[in-house]
């Protein structure tokens, strides 16, 4: 069924030409799947020379319209690669990101590609939307109060190199680049920043859930609430960023409903992939541990990175709230799957491969 | 005060300003990327204000006394005579340059200009290094070293550190002579640089690893073996490997024993040429073995209690000593003979490794077949020093 029928104020036409950044990622291919099934046939996705492009075959593989599917193999730090990305297209989705733990290498591959993709997509006339997906790690926690609301409006984490997280740098310089061309430019962006993204696919444990160390898993806090999204609905959510009309230069936070705390989904993990060693740390004790760490880092210059330090343990730990309320009232967004049945999805990757890597992080 | 800049704001360029910044008597004045992005990122989380894109817009406002140049190797020898034709001193990063020829060029202009230049071989100034050199120049091998050998690995099963480079033709590591090894080798060929005399011999293999097969990269070799033989008859192995891990030494043979360094670990082992009557020499010298790891493991957690364990120390230590040689006038830390002998063992093994890119990249630049000439020298190895 067309998209316009099933996505009301669409501003996307049926022959519009799809952009795709990141579309062999965990997120980018479910995203695919996704657009082919709102009948959006007419896709570009792009993907880096290194690749491994056995998912996003295997979710064209699954649609007849899949085998029309253009596939453009580059690398957005290159300016020419991001011009052959961007030719004739009207919406687009980016999704790569750099994963490198470097400060430089984030900012590279998040803020610099985005810069060339912009670069390009400027050049080129009938840009309808620009959506630009980044994290939740661009909030900053550390002045909220335990129980305060985590929405589009709060706080940005203002000292990075202190946070020592070169993913969420990246991804604040990236939307502050994107900003930047939607006033400057007139680029018509929506900024999307997904929670915790789970899903088949995804077998590691976020660090919101412990700190995977020693060969045990210690838990900080556990009553903290996690801004879980399947990967389902975080995609769904995206697509739709891309086609409602009047969001632009809008920002929407993305979690699911019946969110878990760490302690219930550890719980349930556990139960059911394999049980491990754990032990869970008050809040206020993990805090203190922090601290102490984040001082003996400054203190000894380094000796130890501020690997834990209190803007990270408030951002990852502390109990606050998050909300789709936006996500419901302007995009009209709706959780494809609901929690229970989300889990379900994602544990069972582990019946079928029967192992855990529940202690990479 | 010492004005400080650096050229080139990628990765390695946070090391440089965290070593910086350890060392009194110095000030990061600038940081010029031809991205400025690149610099600005960097001067925001430093502190840094004055981000250029233009080296030569930097030199003249920001009139440092030292440059660091972090950029990729195959602009360190124009960028690095552009600073030292403005009087300023420099600081490469490791690989020097692309070629010995190249390399030459910037000492003997550096020379010419009275500066001070230095190559980052930071590995060589960690605390069992600098605790080695002192051992061997006190003696301890009862002459000159008569065999070294140098390994040296690098982990590319991180995909998130090699894909750059292994998934892209253009990334600047592929576009080098020597590929991947030129970007790594030079700190393990340094160590053995230090201590060999004129090179006359140089045999040197390289293969594919499975795991870099399997990855389908056909045109980069990761495993590599050299012999080398200097004129006085000093012989050295070096070992280059993506899958032997953690390995990372220097051990050096000579008339009275044996001593080696092994920098992942931090620690020293001296092992004298002594022999014990009948079963002792099962007994004796494994306990002494043991006391000197407990030594080391006792001087590293000291060390780690005043702080000097940090993960930079090399580096720290090596551009702390440069920046003394320019502020007295002293020789640098690295002696120039050194860093073209390394450069000059680098390009003989890439020509002998990958003959057809080195000689068509010479050809390039000298425009003549440069390569021959080289495997013409080392063929005759005792009749010409010249090598």
């Amino acid at each position: 069924m067309p998209a316009r029928e099933v996505i009301p104020k669409s501003i996307a036409l049926a022959g519009d030409r799809i952009l795709v950044t990141g579309s062999n990622g965990f997120i980018g291919s479910k995203l695919i799947e996704i657009l082919l099934e709102y009948g959006f046939a007419n896709l570009r996705c792009f993907v880096r020379p290194s690749s491994h492009l056995g998912r996003l075959q295997k979710v064209l593989g699954n649609f007849d319209a899949g085998r029309n599917v253009e596939l453009v193999v580059g690398d957005l730090l290159s300016r020419e690669d991001c011009r052959k990305a961007a030719a004739g297209v009207s919406i687009v989705y980016h999704l790569a990101a750099g994963m490198e733990k470097s400060f430089a290498g984030a900012f590279m591959n998040s803020a610099l590609a985005t810069r060339n993709l912009m670069d390009a997509l400027l050049e080129c006339d009938g840009l309808k939307r620009f959506v630009n997906v980044s994290s939740f790690a661009v909030y900053s926690n550390l002045d909220l109060k335990h129980g305060d609301l985590v929405d589009e409006t709060c706080p940005l984490e203002d000292a990075p190199q202190e946070r020592f997280d070169a993913y969420g740098f990246g991804k604040l310089k990236q939307e502050e680049l994107v900003r930047e061309y939607g006033s400057k430019h007139q680029l018509p962006y929506v900024i999307v920043r997904p929670g915790y993204v789970f899903g088949p696919g995804k077998t590691e444990l976020n660090g919101r859930v412990g700190v995977g160390t020693f060969r045990f898993l210690i838990q900080v806090n556990g009553s903290h609430f996690l801004p879980l999204t399947f990967v389902d609905n975080c995609a769904e959510a995206i697509v739709l960023a891309g086609f409602k009309a009047d969001i632009d230069g809008e920002i929407f936070n993305v979690v699911d409903d019946e969110l878990l705390t760490g302690r219930q989904f550890l719980k349930v993990y556990k139960k059911k992939v394999k049980p491990f060693r754990s032990i869970r740390m008050p809040y206020f004790a993990g805090y203190g541990l922090c601290c102490i760490w984040e001082k003996y880092s400054k203190w000894s210059k380094g000796q130890l990175p501020p690997a834990f330090n209190r803007r990270r343990c408030a951002a990852e730990w502390k109990r606050t709230r998050y909300s789709n309320q936006k996500l419901k009232d302007r995009l009209g967004w709706k959780p494809r799957v609901p929690m229970e049945k989300a889990l379900e999805k994602f544990l069972a990757q582990f019946e079928s491969n029967g192992n855990s890597e529940a202690l990479k992080r | 005060m010492l004005r400080i800049a650096i050229v080139g704001c990628g990765k390695v360029a946070d090391q440089h300003v965290q070593a910086i910044h350890r060392i009194p008597g110095c000030k990061i004045v600038a940081l010029c990327d031809r991205e400025l992005l690149l610099a600005k990122q960097l001067g925001e989380r430093f502190g840094i204000a004055a981000c250029f894109c233009e080296l030569s817009k930097m030199l003249e406002v920001a009139r440092p006394d030292i440059v660091h140049i972090t950029t990729p190797p195959q602009s360190h020898c124009s960028l690095a005579k552009q600073c030292l034709e403005s009087g300023i001193n420099v600081y490469l990063e490791k690989p020097f340059t692309i070629t010995a020829q190249e390399a030459e060029s910037v000492v003997e202009l550096a020379e010419r200009r009275g500066l001070k230049l230095t190559v980052g071989h930071n590995y060589q100034f960690t605390l069992e290094m600098l605790e080695m050199r002192r051992l061997l120049k006190e003696g301890f091998l009862g002459g000159r070293p008569s065999h070294l050998e140098s390994y040296w690995s690098y982990d590319l099963a991180d995909l998130r550190y090699a894909s750059a480079f292994l998934s892209n033709r253009a990334h600047w590591v592929r576009q080098l002579p020597g590929q991947l090894f030129h970007n790594l080798i030079s700190h393990g060929i340094a160590k053995l640089a230090e201590f060999l005399d004129e090179v006359v011999e140089i045999i040197a293999t390289a293969y594919q690893s499975d795991h870099l097969r399997s990855l389908g990269l056909e045109d980069v070799l990761d495993e590599l073996r050299v012999l080398i033989r200097d004129k006085q008859g000093t012989t050295a192995f070096f070992c280059f490997s993506t899958q032997v891990k953690g390995l990372n030494l220097l051990r050096a043979y000579g008339p009275s024993g044996s001593i080696s360094a092994n920098i992942l670990t931090g620690s020293l082992i001296r092992s004298p040429s002594r022999s014990y009557k009948s079963y002792l020499t099962y007994f004796i010298p494994p306990l002494r073995n043991a006391s000197q790891h407990f030594g080391n493991a006792r001087r590293n957690i000291a060390n780690f209690l005043r702080r000097r364990l940090y993960q930079d120390f090399g580096m720290k230590e090596l551009t702390e000593r440069f920046y003394n040689s320019v502020r007295l006038g002293d020789k640098p830390p690295i002696s120039y003979s050194e860093i073209i002998s390394t450069a000059r063992i680098m390009d003989e093994i890439f020509a002998q490794i990958y003959p057809s890119r080195t000689t068509d990249d010479r050809r390039r630049k000298t425009g003549t077949d440069h390569r021959l000439e080289m495997v013409r020298e080392v063929s005759a190895p005792l009749l010409t020093s010249d090598f």
